[in-house]
């Protein structure tokens, strides 16, 4: 089953648009959402989220229509954007009061055993929070209700090193039974190294692809090669950068022919960003 | 819809202006003076203050997360912000029944706190609502202009008010003069007041519902 299936999303703003965006995330996964600021990223969350209307698409959440079926699945839904504070002067104890009394499925019992277990004391304000406790109490919420979808926009943005270790083993830990599936986008592409299954790449309000992690890496090759082979292979080359030894370059898989000497490696997830937004400026 | 409005009174706003209509509403025992005033307290002071802490407090993009329709995010709101013009006007009544005891012999050039007049208050809220609730939704965040052009008309509506009580003869008879003895006419004014305060509000609700819905996070 799907958790997550949007198709041909478009949304036309005036300096701006999200072309056809279309991806699947199978339930029970986590999808790192990646691409670069400013990319669409936090616009697909929110066209998922119905926060902003889609010009024309269709977004389905655990088999239902989102446009048709919305406050049903905003009860199996838990998002938090990472960079949005809300009634930060109020407690968590007056905030989850409040937000509990949303939600039909909410257990106590799950949220007094998540707040243990992420160390959150309900006295303190948000305000007085760190960054990786604010995410951690958007996931209490979003576990105490049940949700069965986690939608996180930049949930590792801002956070030290142990901090993001931290959270994605707890994603790991929350998919494991395969009830619960994960959309998270970052532009810290180590994150996805280390937990994703699926990664999804945005560029300019566009998907480049969508793939499982592994076959996503895959579909590039980085090759190094002397200037004189430049010429060879420089039409079929995603981008590439010219230096003292020579020519770096990023190509589709497909492309490539291996019977040439170029030399090529895979690239990871990083090189393969950098050398798409590179694309623009050498096309320009 | 229910758990909306006690979100809005939990979280909402500083229990500072649950308090504050007994603050202003004590205005009323400021011999004759001009009481609109009194009631214009909650358009100065509590309305920009509660926008100003919506917009901070990230509200809009809380409340669009939680499982609601848009339609009651605006009916709590509205019913939120009605609750506490009521909790003004019954306060500065309140008030004023006390003031017309303190001071029986009083000469009044404005309006004196009767019935009539809290018509006139209710009709002057009416105006607030519904010019500040259908431009607030524009947006619903940008509450600056929509708090100058709603408060503009009231005040014009409270001046005009005060200018005919004085002026017209007619209008003076009803509010100050033979009209002022009857307590059915002084009844009928605040009803009238009363009906006018809730069909301005239901119509400003009905277009905030529709601009509300065009409104992306």
């Amino acid at each position: 089953m799907l958790a997550l299936d949007l198709k041909k999303v478009n949304k036309q703003y005036e300096h701006f648009r999200l072309k056809d965006i279309s991806f699947q995330l199978e339930k029970g996964y986590i999808m790192g959402f990646i691409g670069a600021n400013g990319a669409g990223k936090t616009t697909t969350i929110k066209a998922i989220l119905n926060l902003v209307r889609m010009d024309s698409g269709e977004i389905s959440i655990l088999g239902k229509n989102m446009a048709e079926h919305e406050l049903e699945l905003k009860q199996e839904i838990g998002s938090a954007f990472g960079d949005i504070n809300f009634y930060t002067r109020s407690t968590i104890k007056t905030l989850t009061n409040v937000i509990k009394t949303f939600y039909r499925n909410w257990d106590d019992d799950t949220y007094h055993k998540y707040m243990k277990k992420f160390k959150l004391i309900e006295d303190k304000k948000i305000a007085e929070l760190s960054t990786g406790m604010k995410v951690k109490y958007s996931l209490t919420l979003a576990l105490s209700h049940g949700a069965k979808l986690l939608i996180l926009d930049e949930p590792t943005s801002g956070l030290d090193p142990a901090a993001r270790d931290n959270l994605l083993d707890i994603f790991q830990e929350l998919v494991q039974d395969g009830e619960i599936s994960i959309l998270f986008s970052t532009h810290i592409t180590s994150d996805l190294e280390k937990c994703a299954d699926y990664i999804t790449y945005i560029h300019n309000g566009q998907i480049i692809n969508s793939a499982e992690k592994e076959e996503f890496v895959d579909t590039y090759r980085l090759l190094n090669g002397k200037k004189e082979q430049l010429d060879m292979i420089k039409d079929r080359l995603i981008s590439y950068k010219i230096n003292s030894f020579g020519f770096t370059g990023l190509i589709h898989t497909k492309d490539f022919d291996p019977s040439l000497t170029i030399k090529s490696s895979t690239p990871n997830l990083e090189e393969i960003m950098i050398y798409f937004s590179r694309k623009e400026d050498q096309d320009v | 819809m229910y758990n909306l409005l006690i979100k809005e009174l939990k979280l909402g706003i500083s229990p500072f202006f649950y308090v504050l209509p007994f603050l202003t509403g004590a205005l009323m025992l400021i011999p004759a003076w001009l009481y609109f005033l009194v009631t214009l307290y909650f358009c100065f002071i509590t309305m920009p203050n509660l926008f100003g802490g919506y917009k901070s407090q990230n509200d809009l993009m809380f409340t669009s997360m939680l499982p609601v329709k848009k339609s009651d995010m605006v009916k709590a709101k509205i019913s939120f912000i009605v609750i506490l013009e009521l909790l003004h006007i019954v306060t500065a009544v309140i008030y004023g029944l006390i003031s017309i005891r303190l001071y029986p012999n009083m000469t009044y050039y404005f309006f004196a706190p009767s019935f009539g007049f809290w018509g006139l208050s209710f009709v002057m809220l009416a105006i607030f609502n519904i010019i500040f609730i259908p431009m607030y939704y524009k947006t619903a965040y940008k509450y600056g202009a929509a708090s100058i052009a709603s408060i503009t008309a009231a005040i014009l509506f409270a001046v005009g008010a005060e200018w005919l009580g004085i002026q017209n003869s007619f209008v003076n008879d009803l509010f100050k003069g033979a009209g002022a003895e009857s307590l059915p006419i002084q009844i009928t004014l605040l009803l009238s007041g009363i009906a006018v305060f809730a069909i301005c509000t239901i119509i400003a609700y009905y277009i905030a519902n529709k601009r509300f819905e065009k409104v992306e996070m």
